[in-house]
């Protein structure tokens, strides 16, 4: 989501350029809180590039952070740019939002470190011919790192963060109980497809009409932004997501069921016999509140990656944090579960 | 391109434009006699046009009428629950209010039914400002009464 603004005067508490005095001071307030960080980047601890079929996904709960002397240390590594941009929200969890946003895209790129430490500051951002932002390598200097593709996405209780390498990347979150203003078969009518409206038809029970709109919705939506060519290029009408249910597993053969999460394809919404099959989701449910996609490009080389009960599952490690402050690994359990896609929450380094 | 004058009329041949029968031409721009396009000048011709002393009330605007930016500033608000006293105006930019992008489609649709348009899937998905809405809105509605 791009973060705008409007022109106006701001009335947050902090301010932009600090003195050296304030910096000092700043310095020795973190120190109180109990963590021992001399530069920004050193408090952020290295991790591993993502493999092929591998995604990070990395989230922070706004409401998790509330130190006034933390968010200075955010917009201490923005640009002057994104800086700009903040400071002309009006609205504070609003401005937060943005600022959030900015901070975890930095923080997380700057934990990929290969030969030394990157301060998240230095890195330079551009838009691609449609709008959707990436890294610019070019003023990166003499770094090593492949290149890593991101995504972001918020909602006011979420900030999302997908990291790929060698794989374009889309990711879309939305709180699961999150009402539409409009009727939802209307909305349905006028913007998804016929499958899509159809499979919402056949759902009589309004929650469960919701929640299946919501799950649609985000994987649309991540799928035309791991394209990156701009709502303009595939408007959602063009092109169907299904999720395809599969049988639990045999209840004789295993001492326990196991549910295989169902399959999600896209395809073109009229000319089917040519569907989209590069495309891979995972759909997955955080916390109980929010659903979540994800969606990268099958990579062309992989032998297990046609095959339909081959397929190597999308290894996604889940960490929920607080940059400079604390990581979390998610693994699977009731806080995280895939519910679609060929994927498995895997354990974090 | 809508000209009012009080003088005679006189056709000029330098530039054209295309008369409508409605009033307006451009959205916002009014014509004081119906069907008729008066220019005073004087044995001059117009490479391009420019405002004559001659000519008061000459206005030329491409933006959206004022009642259509704050139509759509209205059902904003309601959609993204603001309070009727929050700042938005033609700038305001619907990230910066709070919208995600369902919240635009579901304010495109909020549009369409308020105003009996249909607005271009394409077009729908990537109105990111008040003013691009009445923008668009304008265009519709004067193509529709064409």
């Amino acid at each position: 989501m791009k973060i705008h603004s409007v022109s106006t005067r701001y009335s947050w508490s902090f301010v932009c350029m600090t003195s050296l005095r304030d910096r000092a001071q700043l310095m020795t307030n973190t120190r109180c809180f109990g963590r021992n960080f001399v530069t920004a980047s050193s408090s952020l601890p290295p991790v591993q590039l993502p493999a092929q079929r591998e995604v990070h996904f990395w989230y922070v709960l706004p409401d998790e952070v509330k130190s006034t002397n933390l968010l200075n240390q955010y917009l201490e590594i923005l640009s002057p740019c994104e800086k700009e941009e903040i400071f002309r929200i009006r609205e504070e969890q609003l401005k937060k939002s943005a600022l959030l946003a900015r901070a975890l895209v930095r923080t997380t790129l700057a934990r990929y470190q290969t030969k030394c430490q990157i301060d998240p500051k230095s890195f330079k951002f551009k838009k691609n011919n449609y709008g959707k932002p990436e890294v610019d390598w070019q003023s990166a200097d003499d770094w090593s790192l492949p290149p890593l593709h991101f995504n972001i996405s918020h909602t006011s209780s979420l900030i999302a963060c997908g990291v790929a390498v060698g794989s374009p990347i889309g990711i879309d979150v939305e709180e699961k109980q999150r009402r539409l203003k409009n009727d939802i078969l209307a909305f349905a009518q006028r913007f998804f497809s016929p499958h899509e409206i159809e499979t919402l038809t056949h759902i009589a029970d309004p929650e469960l009409r919701l929640q299946e709109f919501i799950k649609l919705w985000t994987l649309k939506e991540a799928y035309v932004k791991a394209l990156g060519k701009g709502f303009s290029a595939s408007p959602f009408k063009t092109f169907t997501v299904r999720l395809r249910d599969h049988m639990k597993g045999d209840i004789h053969a295993l001492r326990h069921v196991i549910y295989k999460a169902p399959d999600i394809t896209v395809e073109p919404s009229v000319d089917l016999k040519n569907p989209s099959s590069n495309w891979e989701f995972v759909l997955l449910e955080l916390a109980g509140s929010h659903y979540a996609a994800v969606c990268i490009e099958q990579d062309s080389i992989d032998p297990g990656s046609k095959s339909g009960n081959g397929s190597m599952p999308i290894n996604l490690t889940l960490r929920k944090t607080i940059p400079f402050v604390e990581d979390e690994c998610i693994s699977a359990n009731d806080s995280a579960v895939v519910i679609g896609g060929l994927a498995r929450l895997a354990v974090c380094d | 391109m809508g000209i009012a004058n009080q003088m005679g009329s006189m056709s000029v041949n330098s530039f054209s434009f295309c008369l409508n029968q409605t009033q307006t031409l451009v959205a916002g721009c009014r014509i004081s006699k119906p069907g008729s396009v008066s220019l005073s000048i004087k044995g001059t011709t117009f490479p391009s046009l420019t405002l004559q002393r001659r000519v008061p009330r000459l206005r030329v605007t491409c933006a959206a009428k004022p009642e259509t930016v704050n139509k759509v500033c209205d059902i904003v608000k309601k959609q993204l629950a603001l309070p009727d006293e929050s700042s938005v105006s033609g700038e305001s930019k619907f990230a910066a209010l709070g919208a995600d992008s369902l919240d635009t489609v579901e304010i495109v649709m909020g549009l369409e039914e308020a105003f009996g348009i249909s607005v271009e899937e394409e077009s729908a998905q990537s109105i990111t400002t008040v003013q691009e809405a009445a923008d668009m809105i304008d265009k519709l509605l004067e193509s529709k009464s064409a």
